[in-house]
């Protein structure tokens, strides 16, 4: 909030800019916001409904957007016909498998990384960002190929592994920055009072709990938002949620609004868990550069 | 500098070797093991000749297989009815089914890396027969094996639609037989009856015939009928655009489009190979010929005055448009007809639509001194087995490859979710002949007519290019005929650009 | 992140006495992490190296075999023409073939054009947003709409643009149209259309990424530093370029590289909208590489090609990590 109040006695040009400022921020909020709304609406439309659309220029007309009459088809669908309950659950276990994998593997590591110094640790652990910087197509190819002769492809074990190659360098990343904020004294006074190494480790990890919460919470969020390690990893026997709804582009007839109300089922959970962790967002989505 | 010597040691490392090699890194690295492939044992003896035909169904039952498929209808259908052919065969099938790129992709690493994860596959003919024929087994040793269990009908060529087999089941050799037809698009016009005759008057007024579509309409009448609604259209009446084509991202359908109209015209080919057989070797291509030129200035000029949204549709969404009333006029493959039909979804349903043949060439616009023809193609989808997979896993895929083409299944699935079959004893059929006719129960028969006419006889049929890089072929001819679309390439500089990278691509 | 003792006071309580006993004071641990990251090891003979390095074996080894063993792999196979049927060994040939695919070097121009494009526009949207943002007095609810996009499944995020860019029945494309922006075919169909198509669903959802870390950044201004200036007279416009706006630099830059970097990894909304088209309008180096690897199955081509976009990555993610350590580095 530093400059807020610095500025203290009001002027035209500052009047202007004040107002600019409310448009800009009106606009941007509806620019930003309107395709949730429409995609939200038109899952509830039937295909002819959702062909509605007002003569060009037409400003006058554009209510047909709201003329329709709600239905859950749609919905009903997509979990009667088509096996969107399981692909939930193959995004959930995927997506919370490779987290939890992650985040075990990745604390003991980090921890380590943040105790000890040994030549070549800066060259190590940029090697593990990298992994995780990596262009996805680039990785694909071997790792396709690896994959089938472990016979890990189109399987749940397959697509969790397949996320940890992301997920796992992020974690060791992030939590490295965690554990340097703990003090070593507190394992050292924990060892004086006769803890074993791995008992006074368990000691801090409350310390860092809330973090290494909220960064399960963003592993969840970018392995659940994948699409081509799950479209090509995944293949047809671990499908989850982004590419079922691509699937919806049948060859026959697209299904926008099946496609509309996969999108909100998609979305919607990523939404909340977003405003769970939004502190600690920044943070993550900027591979802990910056801080909040 | 960087050449090989002859004889390196380093290339007896085959890939197939470096994979094996692949797998010991990784069981050395400690993290898993080499597995072996998910194909489960059979237990079963070999039947004989004399045993009862259950027996020879039932002789593989408890192994297991898997059917990589396109999302298409037969494909949906056979997997609601798996159960039948567990309980034929005792034979455990799983279906999967992707968009055809994707089928594309797994296919290729699986035969590629000499895997059989896929025992059954769809072998769509262009994108995955012409790359990938030499991974599938050939079937005719078992079309006559007495062991087996045999369709009564047999797989001769006659048992099928005409040319389908040749479409899909013959590449590169006239004596295998790599797959048996599963599907089929055929592209016929579909057009708006109700407009062309409610506009009929003005446009005899400026072009002198009846606004109709006729087996000798031509691609000349097509760009007519084109500029006719969109100058009507421009002129401010409540018309929709007259054509559209399918130009969009999904490269094959785009050279499909292309081509229909080149080989109507003289019948012009990309190569001097067999059309039929295709080459492996096809050599140098003729693009960049005085036919072709001409050929891509006129795809330009109807590309102009079609609906401008052309370069972002590939089939579906060129359906949509039509759907939605928005054209009155598409070379479509006939399996969307189903989705016209259908109240509930098309503005161009009951009755407003009618079907005819593709557009024929028109006889002044050929160079080359051959006939003009009604240019067809098609997407021949055939069922074929991963030669990988051990025998007794490729003999019982063929139970499931000949119960899946079978006359009663296809017949169901037509009815069921609207197929396209490939057996010529299906359109036979009382109850198909019948649903040809309004109102029709399966709404894809509509078009059969058209589609199994004379567009997919020779001399109009044009099954080609059979040629290894098929799929790289397809993406250049979509992405250069598409720059030239956009105005970036004149006609004459797009077919020069397709002439040297093709022949790159070919090694010609 | 908080400082994690500033959270729990029974913990405060236990640094504070042990630091007391060190003449250390628990106002080190409030400064950045870069001045304390090394610190604690001298304390005390640390546990042996060994015991460490056990529980870092884990994660080292599942990453080797993800990441380091494939890298390997592919470099081996770049060097390789895997054509059907099996390898053959053809040296640099797939790297020298390269320099003459005009559709290779057509993808790195449009990767780096549609990356500076997309970047720009994030920027300088996003940094005024953040500015407006920040004077709001609905700060928390303007943030919390504004994380809206960056939630969507990318490849989500396609078809959902796909459907309001629909020349049929898409609600954007009137309104494009309507407004007079567009003429009758779609945004998508038009190859120099197409890529700004792209560019708009990337700044759509990501430009709040930018905004959120330009927010962080704002918090960070010295106070003092304007509040002098103001009293000198200079304008709240000036006190913008000449204090904030530097003070911005480093916190920019970082999400400068990361988005870069983001554009080489993700091609889900991309492949979804256009495929690479029309012609090759929006084929960036990632989708052409996708068509190489996975249509064609010129894995050797393919490999090489991968390579060269790895190499770029590497470099980006040096200096990267370069700044990361020392964030002043990337002010001058």
């Amino acid at each position: 909030m530093a400059s807020r109040d610095v500025v203290t006695y009001e002027t035209p040009l500052t009047k202007l800019i004040r107002v600019l400022s409310v448009v800009f921020l009106a606009l941007y909020l509806v620019w930003t916001l309107l395709p949730f709304f429409i995609m939200f609406i038109s899952s509830f439309k039937d295909l002819l409904a959702a062909f509605k659309l007002p003569a060009v220029g037409d400003w006058s007309d554009i209510g047909v957007f709201f003329d329709f009459t709600p239905t859950l088809k749609h919905y009903r669908s997509l979990f009667e016909d088509n096996a969107f309950g399981t692909y939930t659950m193959n995004s959930l276990i995927a997506a919370g498998g490779s987290a939890v994998i992650s985040v075990i593997f990745g604390s003991l590591a980090a921890y380590s990384l943040s105790r000890v110094n040994f030549r070549g640790k800066s060259d190590l652990f940029f090697w593990i960002i990298s992994t995780r910087m990596a262009p996805v197509v680039a990785v694909m190819v071997p790792l396709y190929s690896i994959f089938r002769s472990l016979d890990l492809v189109g399987t749940l074990p397959g697509l969790i592994l397949a996320y940890t190659t992301f997920n796992l360098p992020f974690a060791i990343w992030i939590l490295k920055g965690f554990f340097d904020n703990v003090p070593y004294a507190i394992e050292e006074a924990q060892m004086v009072d006769g803890a074993t190494r791995f008992q006074a480790f368990r000691s801090i990890l409350p310390l860092v709990a809330p973090g290494i919460g909220a960064f399960i919470v963003l592993c969840i969020l970018f392995a659940w938002n994948d699409f081509l390690f799950a479209a090509i990893i995944g293949s047809g026997g671990a499908k989850t949620l982004p590419v079922a709804t691509r699937e919806l582009v049948q060859p026959q007839n697209i299904q926008w609004g099946a496609i509309m109300a996969a999108g909100v089922i998609t979305t919607l959970p990523m939404m909340a868990l977003g405003l769970v962790i939004r502190k600690y967002l920044v943070t993550g989505l900027t591979m802990g550069a910056v801080k909040e | 500098m960087f050449h090989k010597p002859k004889n390196a040691l380093y290339k007896t490392v085959s890939r197939r070797r470096f994979l094996e090699l692949g797998g010991y890194g990784a069981a050395a690295l400690g993290v898993g093991s080499l597995a072996v492939g998910m194909n489960s044992t059979i237990m079963a003896t070999r039947v004989q000749a004399a045993s009862s035909e259950d027996a020879k169904w039932k002789q593989f039952a408890g192994s297991k297989l898997t059917f990589l498929s396109e999302n298409t209808p037969p494909s949906f259908a056979i997997r609601d009815n798996i159960k039948a052919f567990y309980d034929l065969t005792g034979i455990e099938v799983e279906v999967l089914t992707d968009d055809l790129p994707v089928v594309q992709q797994k296919v290729g690493i699986d035969v590629r890396a000499g895997k059989a994860d896929y025992v059954l596959n769809y072998v769509q003919d262009k994108p995955i027969g012409s790359p990938f024929a030499d991974f599938y087994a050939d079937m005719t040793p078992m079309f006559g094996d007495e062991t087996l269990p045999q369709d009564p009908e047999g797989y001769g060529d006659g048992s099928w639609v005409e040319n389908f087999l040749n479409a899909c089941g013959r590449f590169y050799s006239a004596e295998k037989v790599i797959a048996l037809p599963y599907d089929a698009a055929i592209p016929v016009t579909f057009y708006r009856q109700d407009l062309f005759e409610k506009h009929t008057k003005e446009f005899e007024a400026e072009y002198g015939r009846r606004l109709e579509f006729t087996p000798d309409t031509t691609w000349k009448h097509v760009l007519e009928i084109a500029t006719f609604f969109k100058k009507l259209k421009e002129g401010g009446a409540d018309v929709p655009y007259g054509y559209a084509q399918h130009q969009g991202s999904f490269a094959w359908t785009t050279q499909l489009d292309i081509q229909r109209l080149m080989f109507s015209h003289g019948r012009w080919t990309d190569f001097n190979v067999d059309d039929k057989l295709g080459s492996k070797t096809p050599g140098k291509t003729n693009w960049g010929d005085e036919q072709s030129i001409f050929m891509l200035e006129q795809f330009k000029a109807l590309a102009d005055v079609s609906h401008p949204d052309n370069l972002a549709n590939g089939t579906l969404e060129l359906n949509t448009v039509y759907q939605s009333g928005n054209i009155a006029m598409q070379v479509q493959y006939h399996e969307f007809a189903a989705s016209v039909e259908d109240e509930k979804t098309s503005r161009a349903a009951g009755g407003k639509t009618a079907y005819a043949y593709c557009p024929k060439g028109e006889a002044s616009w050929i160079k080359n001194g051959g006939e003009a023809v009604n240019g067809t193609n098609c997407g021949i989808g055939g069922i074929g087995i991963n030669k990988n997979a051990s025998e007794q896993l490729q003999r019982a895929a063929y139970l499931f490859a000949i119960w899946s083409t079978s006359k009663q299944l296809q017949f169901d699935v037509l009815k069921g979710l609207g197929g396209t079959p490939t057996r010529k004893s299906v359109l036979e059929m009382p109850e198909v002949v019948e649903a040809k006719k309004r109102p029709s129960k399966m709404p894809n028969a509509l078009t059969f007519d058209v589609a199994y006419g004379i567009g997919i006889q020779d001399p109009n049929f044009v099954l080609g290019p059979k040629i290894p890089e098929a799929n790289e072929y397809h993406s250049l001819v979509a992405s250069e005929t598409q720059r030239m679309l956009t105005g970036e390439m004149s006609p004459a500089e797009t077919a020069e650009s397709l002439k040297s990278q093709i022949d790159e691509l070919n090694g010609a | 992140m908080t400082d994690l003792t500033e959270k729990s006071p029974a913990l405060q309580d236990v640094a504070a006495k042990l630091f007391r006993a060190r003449s250390h004071s628990i106002e080190v641990e409030a400064r950045p992490r870069t001045e304390v990251l090394e610190k604690p090891l001298t304390f005390n003979p640390p546990a042996p190296k060994r015991y460490y390095f056990y529980l870092m074996a884990p994660a080292i080894a599942v990453l080797a075999f993800i990441s380091l063993y494939p890298f390997f792999w592919l470099i081996f196979l770049s060097l390789q023409d895997v054509d059907i049927g099996g390898g053959e060994w053809v040296g640099f040939d797939n790297y020298i073939r390269l320099f003459s695919d005009s559709r290779f070097i057509n993808g790195w121009t449009l990767l780096l054009k549609y990356s500076v494009i997309c970047l720009t526009l994030q920027l300088s949207i996003g940094v005024l947003l953040a500015v407006v943002v920040n004077n709001s007095r609905y700060e928390r609810f303007l943030v919390t709409a504004l994380l809206m996009p960056m939630m969507m499944a990318p490849a989500v995020a396609g078809l959902l643009w796909l459907f309001l860019y629909n020349g049929t029945f898409g609600w954007y494309h009137w309104l494009m149209q309507s407004v007079g922006i567009l003429d009758s075919a779609s945004i998508l169909a038009r190859a120099d259309t197409a890529l700004l198509a792209v560019i708009i669903v990337d700044v759509w959802q990501w430009t709040p990424l930018i905004t959120l870390i330009a927010l962080a950044g704002l918090k960070r201004v010295p106070r003092d530093q304007l509040e002098a200036n103001m009293v000198d007279g200079a304008s709240p416009m000036r006190n913008f370029f000449s204090i904030t706006l530097p003070n911005l630099y480093p916190v920019l830059l970082i999400a400068v590289l990361l988005r870069f970097m983001d554009n080489f990894r993700f091609i889900d909304s991309l492949l979804v909208l256009t495929g690479g088209g029309p012609g090759s309008a929006t084929k960036i180096l990632p989708v052409y590489l996708f068509e190489v690897a996975f249509k064609f199955f010129k894995l050797g081509r393919g490999a090489a090609i991968a390579l060269t976009l790895l190499l770029v990555t590497i470099i980006l993610g040096k200096i990267l990590v370069r700044v990361f350590e020392n964030p002043k580095a990337g002010r001058s």
